[in-house]
């Protein structure tokens, strides 16, 4: 079937590929967005960052007047210990899910940022407080709240295969495939999406919004796969997967890079990741020099659905 | 493909290695692979320690021995470097006897004594040695004291008929929870002077003035237990015609040799050293399957893994454990990257599978599964309080403590032992386990949270199950050289890059667009 499972994903592409030292350039978000600045890529704009306990009890001159804001862990994985802030009411802060909170609940949440709750082995942490995306249109008529993510997987800066990932009623927001949200494989020579699934099989409406998920253009295509390959060479990771939004006014945003993708992107494309990684292996020793512009036009012909 | 031949060329020196000396000492030492053609053997090791002057000088130690062991060849064996040893024949006595002139500081001497499964105990009755009859000797009680112990003997004498029922009359009235005045007087009296085992004393002293000759003798308990155990007090009595051991604790029956083993009669004292201070004895005992001698082939023996029977049997119980932790390490492996359980913290199931070699297995999961519920409740409450990270997990640590002991008081009171054993459950393991899972509840919601806890008992089981295969112990234990077998078992589970089975169930559905 070409399915890559974690043992073969794990022993054949991320050890060989993403060298140990590099690690931390993508799973520090602080750095990740200092790099990407660094090469003119859009990010969302940091408003603050919250480093020490002292800084928690500032929280509230940090935050200014902002209505809307995210606060992430630097060291977060998998949509861990993000909380996302929408409008605010009197004293209190609204989630997307219309629950409120206080600024006392808000400023627990960045001490247990700090103290590692939410990072890989429980290393000590900083909060981030950013812009809140404001999702296109297009992506939030297929989305029952939430924000959806493209990600793009690559291998020595190829693009393989890519998807987008909404939130459900049941997935409450997040965009976690096993927990009810829906993935949607997207053409990479078009950026036209061609399947979805929602709990593995396959599906042609939002199961809560009855609105056609496949099918849609999504746009700007073009710059997103331009950040992903620019992702790549920043970083010098061989193996990974590149998380972009679209935001209504500003475009595609760069949101973080993920050192170890997961496979659920295969079950979103009903493509085995190995038709994919192989063919780009091959490209990449034939032809190790090839430039920015010449990996986009392999990837584009190669895995685009003809 | 360059690294692929290394790696089968690792693997194959590793089990090449393993493999040969396992073969070697079954081939050329005679071990047998499996566990069972032997019987089953008794170690028990007496460990004297004391301390030498730092300066040196002349330091003996006597140790009495069991007669038995000497009489009947039983395996044994003394140890200690730069002491010169002899065994002393005295009224079929027997004392082994350690003199050195140039010992400092921190000395350990070892005996030890190896014999399968017996019929005898060392307590059987024996004819007086020596010729005559022995006297009893008057304990020399004044006063109260006097008036007392004639009114317990009187008591005693007017429900029995024999030397027999006298020690069991007297042992039960001084045993009994509910004591009579003068016994409670007695007892005070001794404890102050004997402390521990003053009612074994006692009751000796009122066998003496009852006029039945009695004295101490010494037993090792035939248990396996971590840490060594103090010799137990026995009495030995002399009914008009044999002397004879018995336990106080249970007056009524003879020794168990299957419980017991008696180590000293005779009324001589156990150990002796002169020359050094803070002495004292500490008795091992393992079960085992190679009897002395054949353990000493092996260590004599070129290979330098086999020396791990070159310990003491105090530190040979320890690596008992030792060695099977590697192998629940293996479990886990195979479990995590061939099947694909998810477990809450790497090898938190291990720490919980050897906690349960100790505990029956029932109880054991039924305590973890109360604490763990328990404390997640308590850690919910505490969520409210809006606690920091690390302070949150030492309240857990507190509430898993105060919660072990309640359930120990509670399981004791309704009778069951095991209750006491909660103790060997590793508290901050389950502390961290609650904090972990409560995050995961949250965040994931209580299915994924459940089915981490469910993932990690089972496989907790899966290797507590492996870990208590009799044969597997065996081969741990005494061919600890499979174990490079095992690592590069470990080193191809570590490149294998097929499908876990849960992923053949996560991508069931997968067809190809």
């Amino acid at each position: 079937m070409g399915v890559v499972g974690i043992n073969m994903r794990n022993a054949r592409y991320l050890l060989p590929n993403n060298p140990r030292r590099l690690y931390d350039l993508v799973d520090n978000k602080l750095r990740t967005k200092q790099l990407a600045v660094d090469h003119d890529m859009a990010v969302p704009e940091t408003y603050g960052v919250v480093r020490s306990p002292h800084d928690t009890a500032l929280l509230d001159r940090l935050l200014g007047d902002r209505d809307s804001f995210v606060i992430k862990p630097a060291r977060g994985s998998g949509g861990k210990g993000v909380l996302v802030i929408v409008a605010r009411e009197g004293p209190f802060f609204l989630k997307p899910s219309g629950v409120k909170l206080t600024l006392d609940e808000i400023r627990h949440h960045c001490s247990n940022i700090l103290a590692g709750l939410f990072s890989l082995g429980g290393r000590r942490d900083v909060a981030l407080i950013e812009y809140r995306v404001h999702p296109a249109r297009v992506l939030t008529e297929i989305s029952f709240q939430g924000a959806p993510d493209i990600r793009v997987v690559m291998l020595h800066g190829y693009p393989v295969m890519a998807m987008l990932r909404a939130a459900t009623r049941e997935s409450d927001g997040r965009a976690n495939l096993h927990q009810g949200a829906i993935g949607i494989g997207i053409d990479l020579a078009t950026g036209r999406t061609i399947r979805a699934v929602h709990h593995g099989h396959p599906i042609q409406l939002h199961p809560d919004l009855k609105v056609p998920v496949v099918g849609v253009q999504l746009p700007h295509w073009d710059a997103i796969l331009d950040i992903a390959v620019t992702c790549h060479e920043m970083t010098g990771l061989g193996y990974l997967g590149v998380d972009v939004m679209i935001d209504e006014a500003l475009g595609p945003l760069m949101i973080e890079v993920n050192a170890r993708p997961g496979l659920a992107i295969q079950l979103a494309n009903g493509v085995g990741l190995l038709r994919r990684l192989e063919p780009a292996m091959e490209r990449w020793k034939s032809h190790p020099h090839d430039s920015h512009q010449q990996k986009l036009e392999f990837s584009r012909k190669t895995f685009g659905v003809k | 493909m360059a690294s692929r031949i290394k790696l089968f060329l690792v693997v194959f020196i590793l089990t090449a290695i393993g493999g040969g000396i396992a073969a070697y000492k079954h081939a050329r030492l005679g071990l047998p692979l499996r566990a069972g053609e032997l019987p089953e053997q008794w170690l028990v090791e007496a460990k004297i320690t004391f301390i030498a002057p730092p300066e040196g000088g002349k330091v003996s130690a006597r140790l009495s021995l069991p007669a038995a062991a000497v009489e009947e060849g039983l395996g044994q064996e003394a140890g200690s470097v730069g002491y010169n040893y002899y065994v002393e024949k005295d009224q079929g006595e027997y004392t082994a006897i350690w003199a050195s002139e140039k010992q400092a500081d921190n000395q350990a001497i070892y005996y030890r004594v190896s014999f399968p499964g017996r019929r005898t105990s060392g307590g059987e009755p024996m004819p007086h040695a020596g010729g005559g009859l022995p006297a009893a000797v008057n304990p020399g009680f004044s006063g109260s004291l006097q008036d007392a112990a004639k009114r317990v003997i009187q008591r005693a004498k007017s429900v029995s008929a024999d030397p027999d029922s006298l020690f069991v009359g007297i042992f039960g009235e001084i045993a009994a929870i509910d004591a009579s005045q003068e016994v409670g007087l007695l007892r005070a009296r001794y404890e102050d002077e004997s402390g521990r085992g003053a009612l074994t004393i006692l009751g000796i002293d009122l066998l003496n003035m009852a006029g039945v000759p009695a004295r101490v003798a010494y037993g090792v308990r035939l248990e396996e237990a971590r840490g060594g155990q103090q010799p137990t007090r026995l009495v030995e009595y002399y009914d008009g015609a044999y002397w004879k051991v018995r336990d106080p604790d249970e007056p009524s029956a003879t020794l168990d040799p299957e419980k017991m083993f008696v180590w000293n009669r005779g009324g001589g004292s156990l150990f002796e050293v002169t020359g050094g201070e803070a002495s004292q004895v500490v008795f091992t005992v393992i079960r085992g399957f190679i009897p002395l001698e054949d353990l000493t082939d092996l260590r004599d023996s070129p290979l330098l893994i086999s020396t791990i029977f070159g310990l003491p049997a105090s530190e040979q119980a320890v690596f008992r454990y030792v060695v099977l932790i590697p192998l629940g390490a293996f479990v886990v492996v195979v479990l995590r990257n061939l099947v694909g359980i998810a477990t809450l913290g790497t090898f938190m199931p291990v720490l919980l599978a050897l906690a349960l070699l100790e505990i029956p297995l029932d109880s054991g999961l039924i305590m973890f599964t109360v604490i763990i519920a328990a404390g997640l409740w308590f850690r919910f409450l505490l969520s409210r309080l809006n606690m920091l990270v690390v302070p949150r997990v030492a309240a857990c640590v507190v509430i898993v403590t105060l919660l072990m002991m309640l359930l120990s008081v509670v399981s004791y009171k309704l009778g069951m032992r095991d209750g006491l054993q909660i103790t060997l459950f590793p508290m901050i393991i389950l502390a961290w386990t609650i904090e972990r899972m409560s995050l995961i509840w949250e965040e994931e919601g209580k299915r994924s949270a459940l089915m981490q806890v469910g993932g990690s008992l089972l496989v907790a089981v899966i290797a507590y199950l492996f870990m208590s295969v009799k044969q597997i112990q065996y081969w741990a234990f005494y061919f600890p050289e499979l174990l490079l077998v095992l690592l590069s078992l470990i080193i191809l589970i570590g490149r294998y890059t097929g499908y876990r089975l849960s992923e053949l169930f996560r991508f069931r559905d997968f067809k190809e667009a």
